[in-house]
C-alpha cells in the first residue's frame, strides 16, 4: 500500500536521463548554462534536506560551499593535487565544518538557528578575506594550467571540455538525488520530517532530536561542500565570493522558490531563477528587481513552491 | 453497570511495575504534585481521578518525564528514572497520549502511525538505514485495525475527525508496545457510541500493558478501572476499587464540595 517506489523512481530516474540527452541538443552557451544550474541544484539539494526536510533554516550555508571550494582548490593551486584527491579534500572539509558547527548550532532551532549559522557563515567569510596571502582573497586563485585531466581507464577527461564538465555535474548530481532520496524515505527521514512538524510529540515517540538533526547539518553540509569542490574543478575558480552572505541566501531562495522538503524542488528552483536572471538582464541592467519581483509573485501564488503546488496534485511526489 | 471483577489474576503479587516515593513539584511557589507516593502493578487498569487543578496530568507529566520533579524519586520496573530524559523512558516502554489529540498533522495516518512503529524497530544505528517499510507493515496493520482506522491509512491526520484523531494517538501508542500507557482523558470530546467503542479498545490493550488512565467521566471509571485513585490539590486522598470509591464520604465531599460533582 504505501510509497509507491516504482512512480517515485521512474520520475527521477527519468529526469535524470533526459538532463542527459539534453547535452546533445544544447547550443554550447546553455550547454554551460545548464552545467551551472547542475552544481548549483546539488547545492540546493544539500541545503534543501536542511531547510525542507529538516525545518531548519541555515543562513550560512555559503560557509560549507565555500569549504569545498577551498578544500579542493587550495591542494591545486599549492600542492598540484589531482582531480580526485582534491575533490575529496573539499568534501572532507565540508564534512569537519558541518560536523563542528552542527555540534554547536544545534542547540538551537528556529530563528535562533538561523542567527547562529549565519555569525558563522559570516566568520568563514571574513577567514577568507584575511587569508588574503593563501586565498587572494577577493581575486580568487585560477586553477586553469594548474589541474590534470581525470583518467577513468584509458579514458582521459579534460576538465576544461565543456561536455566532460557537464556529465561530471549532471554524474554529482545524480548520485546526490538519489541518495537523498533514498535518506528522506528511510526511517531516519521520517523522524527527521517529525521533528520538523512537531519536535515535542516526536520526542514523545522516544526520539533524541539532537542525532537526528545533528546527522541532518552533516548530511547537508557535506553535499554543498561537493557543489562547492565541483564548482572549484569544473570552473577552475576559488574566490571568497562563494563564501559571501549573497551565496548563503541564494539556496534559501532555490529552495523556497522550487519547493521546500521535495526532491525535485532544488532543481525547478535552480533552473527557473538562473534563466530568469539571464533573461532578465538581457532586458534590463535593474535585472534584480525582475527577479525579486518574480519571486514575490511566486510567493505568493505558490507559497510552497512549484513542486510543493504539483505535490497538491500528486500526493506521492516525494 | 458492569464492574470488571477485581479478582483477575493481575500483577500485585509482583513488585509494582512503577512506583514514585515522596514525588513534589512546585510551580513558582504553588505545589502542583505534593509528596505522591503511588504504586502501579503489571495487568491493571488504573483510573486517576480528581477535581481540575488536582494535578492529575501533572503527575502524568512527572511519570512520561515532560517534566522534572522538584524533589521524590521514580522507579519504572526496579530502575530509578527520575532523571532520565522523556525520549528514554519512551524506550523503557512508558508511553502517553495527550489531552488534547496531538498527531502529526500534515503527515498521513500511515505515517503517523510507521513513526511510532519503527521506533521499536531501530535497535542499533545502521536500523535506521536498513529497516523497510515492509518490514513495518504487519506492525502498522494490526493497530490500524485494532482501533478501526484501517480504511484512513492515506488520510492526512489533520483531516480526521476528532474522535478519530484520539484513536490514531492510541494507534500510534499501541504500535510503541509500551508496558505502561498513560491515556490523559481519552472520552473528551467523544460521542457516547466512541466511547463505548473506546472503552473496549482500553480493556483489550490492557491484556498486554498496565494503564493508567486520567478520566472525569466516572461511567467509564467504573466500568474500566480496577483500582482509582483520588487527587485533591496536589495529593492523594484516596485509593481503592471503584466502589469504594463511590461510597467513600472524602471523595464525595471533593467531587461534590467543589461543584465538580461526578459528570
Amino acid at each position: 500500500m504505501p510509497t509507491p517506489w516504482r512512480s517515485i523512481l521512474t520520475l527521477h530516474l527519468g529526469i535524470l536521463a533526459a538532463l542527459g540527452l539534453l547535452q546533445f541538443v544544447l547550443p554550447p552557451f546553455h550547454l554551460a548554462m545548464i552545467t551551472r544550474v547542475l552544481l548549483f541544484t546539488t547545492y540546493a539539494v544539500g541545503y534543501n534536506l536542511l531547510l525542507g526536510y529538516g525545518g531548519l533554516m541555515s543562513l550560512g550555508h555559503a560557509m560549507f560551499f565555500a569549504a569545498g571550494l577551498y578544500g579542493a582548490g587550495l591542494p591545486v593551486y599549492y600542492l598540484g593535487a589531482g582531480p580526485g584527491l582534491a575533490f575529496l579534500s573539499g568534501l572532507m572539509a565540508s564534512l569537519l565544518l558541518a560536523a563542528l558547527v552542527g555540534a554547536l548550532s544545534l542547540r538551537t532551532t528556529g530563528v535562533a538557528f538561523s542567527i547562529v549559522t549565519m555569525m558563522f557563515g559570516q566568520v568563514c567569510y571574513l577567514v577568507t578575506i584575511s587569508l588574503n596571502r593563501i586565498t587572494l582573497g577577493d581575486q580568487g586563485l585560477v586553477l586553469a594550467g594548474r589541474l590534470a585531466p581525470v583518467r577513468v581507464g584509458n579514458w582521459i577527461l579534460p576538465l576544461n571540455a565543456p561536455s566532460v564538465r557537464y556529465n561530471l555535474a549532471l554524474l554529482l548530481l545524480a548520485t546526490v538525488l538519489l541518495v537523498t532520496l533514498w535518506l528522506v524515505r528511510s526511517p531516519f527521514g521520517r523522524v527527521l520530517v517529525a521533528l520538523r512538524e512537531h519536535e515535542e510529540r516526536t520526542r514523545l515517540l522516544g526520539y533524541d532530536p539532537f542525532p537526528y538533526r545533528w546527522l541532518a547539518m552533516l548530511v547537508s553540509g557535506g553535499i554543498s561542500g561537493a557543489a562547492g569542490a565541483a564548482y572549484a574543478l569544473l570552473f577552475s575558480y576559488v574566490g571568497s565570493a562563494f563564501a559571501a552572505v549573497l551565496y548563503s541566501i541564494l539556496p534559501l531562495l532555490w529552495v523556497l522558490l522550487g519547493g521546500a522538503g521535495t526532491t525535485l524542488g532544488p532543481l525547478i528552483g535552480v533552473a527557473f531563477m538562473t534563466y530568469a536572471v539571464e533573461f532578465a538582464s538581457r532586458v534590463t541592467s535593474a535585472y534584480l528587481v525582475v527577479v525579486g519581483l518574480t519571486l514575490v509573485l511566486v510567493a505568493i501564488g505558490l507559497p510552497r513552491g512549484i513542486a510543493g503546488g504539483l505535490r497538491g496534485r500528486w500526493w506521492w511526489l516525494p | 453497570m458492569v464492574v470488571v471483577a477485581v479478582s483477575s489474576p493481575l500483577g500485585w503479587n509482583l513488585p509494582p511495575l512503577l512506583e514514585t516515593v515522596g514525588l513534589r513539584r512546585v510551580f513558582d511557589g504553588l505545589t502542583a504534585v505534593g509528596d505522591v507516593d503511588v504504586r502501579l502493578y503489571r495487568g491493571e487498569i488504573r483510573a486517576l481521578i480528581g477535581p481540575n487543578g488536582a494535578g492529575k496530568t501533572t503527575l502524568a507529566s512527572l511519570i512520561t518525564g515532560r517534566i522534572l520533579p522538584t524533589s521524590g524519586r521514580i522507579f519504572f520496573n526496579g530502575r530509578e528514572i527520575t532523571r532520565l530524559q522523556a525520549h528514554e523512558r519512551v524506550k523503557l516502554g512508558i508511553v502517553s497520549t495527550f489531552q488534547i489529540p496531538t498527531v502529526f498533522r500534515d503527515l498521513t495516518v500511515f505515517e503517523n502511525v510507521v513513526l511510532a512503529a519503527q521506533r521499536v524497530r531501530l535497535r542499533s544505528p545502521q536500523d535506521f538505514f536498513r529497516l523497510r517499510e515492509g518490514d513495518l507493515l504487519n506492525l502498522v496493520q494490526e493497530v490500524l485495525d485494532r482501533v478501526g482506522l484501517q480504511g484512513s491509512w492515506h488520510r492526512t491526520a489533520g483531516s480526521l475527525p476528532y474522535g478519530h484523531q484520539r484513536l490514531l494517538e492510541i494507534a500510534m501508542a499501541m504500535a510503541l508496545r509500551p508496558r505502561l500507557l498513560i491515556l490523559d482523558e481519552p472520552t473528551q470530546g467523544l460521542a457516547p457510541e466512541e466511547i463505548t467503542g473506546l472503552m473496549g479498545l482500553i480493556r483489550g490493550i490492557a491484556q498486554e500493558t498496565a494503564v493508567l488512565l486520567i478520566e472525569h467521566n466516572l461511567r467509564v471509571v467504573l466500568e474500566l478501572s480496577h483500582r482509582v485513585t483520588v487527587m485533591d490539590r496536589g495529593r492523594i486522598i484516596f485509593e481503592g476499587t471503584p466502589s469504594e470509591a463511590e461510597l467513600d464520604p472524602t471523595v464525595q465531599q471533593v467531587y461534590l464540595g467543589v461543584g465538580g460533582g461526578w459528570n
